[in-house]
């Protein structure tokens, strides 16, 4: 028994062997890098002297970018605004690219096309994405605004506007990524055995029924990695932001990743930035924590 | 019966119709926009009421943009980039994904979290780190810079396992009980089962590779080694204001990828004929 | 399986070889009658003993419309200095920071590199360039060719860290036939605001969708239009803010007035996903505040007729100074060549005459031969106007910080220009801000 163990386990590393090369060199030496920084007053446009005992020395300063951020109104706003686009996008994306999924699983006239459709805004770059929402959304000249003139409604000036600002950003998100996220739904739809469906109707289960006791559980692994990845990729919530509102306006956009870039890259307090990118870090693992753990409860691996 | 089935069919095919159309129009509706921006007069984009169709077309906008962007060459880096770099992932995140899925070993949760957790900092913070470390290896303006990253995608790795949990393990037992390695289980059995899933991988990470932009920014600083996103964005610069041009240089960017897909697109239907669980 | 890739192969060649097909051809090579007596003379003397050295020089103004000159340059320097190469990397404005500071920051700093004014005082302050005092003297760097006001720009407490190289100041541009439309007078140079204003009432009274005058409500608008009213964001020797002092107050007020109020300046909701520029191209607005950047840009698009004048004051007249200069990395070891680099595209004369020959931005190098040159060109008629505006310069607030201090002060100067704060309120919310996020030494 033991033996067989041992023996797993050289399999499995020779099957993590390429991805651990990866990891050290792309994720563990960087991040233990910047974890360092965090600590530090460096700037970021003077070099970067790993190997320098007196650059870590005269650049220490503890924990002080930590708790002048846990200090400042910034982090906290910018959490907040995190969230408004969390709590708008999550629901939004999941019951639409659910919605694609479903309808593009049963094979008719024209899911090939659909499928194209829905999926050309995923192949668009966020920088050609962001730029073709900045004109759809235009107060003036956007499509959106025109539309709704139709049918008698006076559109906001969405990115112009703080308070429509985020939901500006949303839409555009939405629009990018249901496509995304429907391709996976999808993929789980297509690994649920149809015997299931035979049988419930057998059993007299309507369409809907069968959806919400059959579909939903079977597919609830690929819901669980929508969620998280979904949830990740919320606080990391950045080009579109840059593009098309640059963070404004009156602030109302700015979010933690902008934040990290912007002290980085614009103010010169790379410490600071990596201080902040660390409290993300840990809050980001706390959300992941808590939906491992919850996974138990309603997650179903059993195909 | 018999003829409430037919209604019921011809009512579902009329919800799709509905449906479909709605959000295809809303995704369409930006499209539409961006190729006919593309098309249009200067003056043409700028008057209100807004020309849902335009009155002139023109290709002004494509002759300026050709006469500033080496598209021979800068599409052959992004297709050797984007190929090789979805082709690597694809093969360590199906082994990675094995190992954890399937091949039972200590500390396989906590390795699968501590990949998870990777994703949880932003490249904005270690972006210099990675940059020197990928300079002092002589990496700077080569294709290998880009394309090693391709070696460690936690995405596609939890995706594949999420998969990869809900084959069963009768399967695999099955297998090992004929005396398979694990190597021709993951080829044999469970790398055909997860073909639709890997063929989505395969196009979503395509398009990442092909529209990275921040570290080939960095990494591919000489004009003849930069990919499309990244000499768009010096033609934009020089284009700051025309938008006809930024937008003829968005449409351009997409139609590789969008040809990309279809080609996968085919490669999935085959994947859901062979694979799929089947009674 | 092996069937799929290769018709995906297929495709990868066949885009490739269709979009080869269509690649443009190579920019024609400029027939520029440049001066090369000297240069052909430098080639054909002194054959060179040492091993020639290679120095990499990094830059973004050449992106828009300057790649060709660079080259130019380079060439003309190459032949008189046969043992320096140059390697010239030239990045988009949008990206060129992050570039340059990835480079600096992971060790691989280029040898020489342009700045702007606003990063400037942090490279300084880090001392990640280095000071040009010594090799501007060593080399016998003639800098009388140099503005004061260029050299003090990349000047610190008394210490040149910069080679000016070029600059642009911001002016009043003016749409002459709405001006005529509406039978004002054109500006002139001692316009103050009160005229603009009572102008662009008039201009927007000719229609509903016209407006009056775009003056932007942001930082960098700000800091020079408070020095306008006597005021200052920051106290003389920059070691405190003074942001919400009444003069700062007053010329706010004016600003968001002319927003909300009158409406003779467009709003951010009014002017949609349009930057200022695209408004004034419409040819409905009487006046903009812009930099002569603008130029080349509205000699193409507008379809009316436009000239310049002096930027009207207040209490006294402010005019904008921005300037890109040339800094040594102190990382470099190749400093002398990259100052022989710099000394040539930031002080020779025949550089000076390319760049205004070929229209690419002002040299900072005041030679009479291209100023002549620079002002002959039109439109606009009144180019006299852009030099006249040197007189009233103000610089940009040197701080490390300034970029951060902008972002501060910009998210309170939206509010106070959408109506959501008064601009008292704005102001003092902008100076606890700014006291709270940053220390000035």
């Amino acid at each position: 028994m033991r033996k067989n163990r041992n023996n797993h386990a050289l399999a499995a590393s020779a099957f993590l062997a390429p991805s651990m090369v990866g990891f050290l060199l792309i994720a563990a030496i960087p991040f233990a890098l910047s974890f360092a920084i965090s600590f530090t007053s460096w700037s970021g446009i003077k070099g970067l002297e790993i190997f320098s005992s007196s650059f870590w020395q005269s650049n220490f300063i503890g924990l002080e970018n930590y708790s002048k951020i846990l200090k400042s109104k910034e982090f906290w706003v910018s959490l907040l605004h995190v969230g408004q686009y969390m709590v708008l996008y999550i629901p939004l994306m999941l019951v639409s690219s659910l919605g694609i999924a479903v309808l593009l699983n049963k094979p008719r006239k024209g899911t090939a096309f659909f499928r194209l459709l829905f999926y050309i805004p995923v192949l668009t770059s966020w920088v050609a994405g962001a730029i073709i929402w900045k004109w759809v959304l235009d107060p003036q000249y956007g499509i959106l605004n025109d539309i709704l003139a139709r049918v008698g409604i006076a559109g906001p000036a969405w990115l112009q506007d703080p308070k429509w600002a985020m939901f500006g950003i949303v839409l555009a998100s939405v629009w990018k990524d249901m496509g995304f996220y429907g391709l996976i739904f999808l993929g789980g739809l297509k690994n649920i055995n149809p015997i299931y469906y035979e049988a419930a109707h057998l059993d007299g289960a309507g369409r809907f029924q069968s959806f919400l006791k059959i579909t939903l559980p079977m597919l609830t692994p690929m819901v669980f990695f929508v969620l998280v990845i979904s949830l990740i990729n919320s606080f990391m919530l950045f080009p579109q932001v840059m593009i098309m509102t640059e963070a404004g306006p009156a602030g109302a956009t700015q979010v933690i990743v902008e934040r990290i870039y912007k002290y980085g890259f614009s103010y010169y307090k790379m410490g600071y930035a990596s201080a902040l990118s660390w409290l993300l870090f840990v809050i980001v693992f706390l959300f992941t924590f808590l939906q491992q753990k919850l996974q138990k409860k309603w997650v179903n691996y059993d195909a | 019966m018999r003829n409430k089935m037919r209604s019921n069919k011809t009512l579902s095919n009329l919800w799709f119709c509905v449906f479909a159309g709605g959000v295809g129009f809303l995704i369409v509706i930006p499209l539409y926009w961006m190729i006919i921006t593309a098309l249009k007069t200067q003056t043409a984009i700028f008057t209100y009421p807004i020309e849902w169709f335009p009155k002139e077309f023109t290709l002004q906008n494509f002759v300026d943009l050709f006469a500033r962007f080496p598209f021979g060459k800068v599409l052959r880096n992004s297709a050797i980039v984007s190929v090789s770099y979805s082709v690597i992932s694809i093969v360590t995140c199906s082994m990675a994904a094995f190992a954890f899925a399937k091949i039972p070993f200590r500390g396989s949760e906590a390795l699968l979290k501590v990949y998870l957790a990777t994703l949880m900092i932003p490249f904005q913070s270690t972006l210099i780190p990675l940059f020197m470390l990928f300079n002092s290896a002589g990496l700077s303006n080569t294709y290998g810079s880009v394309i090693i990253p391709s070696l460690f995608r936690v995405f596609g790795i939890f995706l594949l396992v999420q998969h990869m949990r809900t084959i069963p393990d009768d399967y695999i037992d099955a297998a090992r009980i004929d005396g398979a390695s694990y190597f021709t289980i993951l080829w044999k059995v469970i790398l055909p089962l997860s073909l639709p899933i890997i063929a989505g991988y395969a196009v979503i990470t395509f398009m990442d590779a092909w529209n990275d932009y921040l570290w080939p920014l960095v990494m591919l600083t000489k004009p003849e080694m930069m990919t499309v996103p990244v000499a768009l964005g010096m033609v934009n610069g020089q284009f700051e204001r025309n938008f006809g041009v930024q937008m003829a240089g968005s449409l351009i960017s997409i139609v590789p990828v969008v040809l990309i897909y279809l080609a996968a697109q085919s490669k999935m239907k085959d994947g859901l004929t062979l694979g799929g669980i089947k009674g | 399986m092996l069937k799929k890739s290769t018709v995906i192969l297929m495709v990868i060649l066949m885009v490739l070889g269709l979009f080869a097909g269509c690649q443009a051809p190579a920019a024609p090579e400029a027939s520029v009658p440049v001066a090369t007596e000297e240069a052909t003379q430098a080639e054909t003397a002194a054959p060179a003993a040492e091993e020639p050295v290679t120095i990499d020089f990094m830059n973004f103004s050449a992106n828009e419309g300057g790649l060709l000159t660079l080259g130019l340059m380079k060439d003309l320097f190459e032949k008189e200095n046969p043992n320096i190469k140059v390697n010239i990397e030239t990045f988009g404005y949008d990206t060129y920071a992050t570039q340059l500071q990835t480079r600096v920051g992971g060790g691989d700093a280029p040898d020489c590199f342009e700045l702007g004014l606003d990063a400037f005082p942090s490279y300084v302050d880090q001392k990640a360039i280095l000071p040009l005092d010594d090799m501007m003297a060593a080399s016998g760097t003639d800098l009388s060719v140099l503005t004061d006001k260029s050299l003090q720009a990349f000047s610190i407490n008394g210490t040149k860290y910069g080679m000016p190289y070029s600059y642009s100041t911001v002016v009043l541009i003016y749409n002459k036939d709405l001006f005529d439309q509406a039978g004002v007078a054109y500006p002139t140079a001692d316009w103050t605001w009160a005229d603009a204003d009572a102008a662009a009432l008039k201009i927007k009274a000719l229609g509903d969708d016209y407006y009056g005058l775009i003056q932007p409500i942001s930082t960098y608008e700000f800091f020079k239009v408070v020095k306008q009213y006597n005021g200052g964001l920051l106290n003389d020797d920059n070691t405190a803010f003074t942001v919400n002092r009444p003069e700062n107050v007053q010329a706010l007020q004016r600003l968001v007035d002319n927003v909300l109020v009158t409406n003779i300046c467009p709003s951010k909701e009014q002017r949609g996903s349009l930057d200022e520029w695209g408004v004034f191209k419409l040819g409905k607005t009487g006046m903009i505040v812009t930099g002569i950047w603008a130029f080349p840009s509205f000699t193409t698009d507008c379809a009316f007729n436009w000239d310049i004048a002096v930027e009207p004051g207040a209490a006294t007249k402010a005019t904008h100074y921005f300037a890109n200069g040339l800094a040594i990395s102190a990382d470099s070891k190749n400093a002398e060549a990259a100052y022989k680099w710099i000394e040539f595209i930031g002080t020779s004369e025949q550089v000076a005459q390319l760049r205004v020959q070929l229209g690419w931005e002002l040299p900072c190098a005041t030679y009479q031969s291209a100023m002549d040159q620079y002002a002959k060109l039109t439109p606009p008629a009144n180019r006299q106007a852009v030099f006249d505006s040197l007189n009233y310069v103000v610089p940009v607030p040197q701080i490390a910080q300034f970029s951060q201090m902008a972002d501060i002060l910009g998210v309170e100067l939206d509010a106070a220009a959408n109506g959501s704060k008064t601009p008292q309120q704005a102001l003092d919310d902008a100076q606890a801000a700014l006291e709270a996020a940053i220390t000035l030494k």
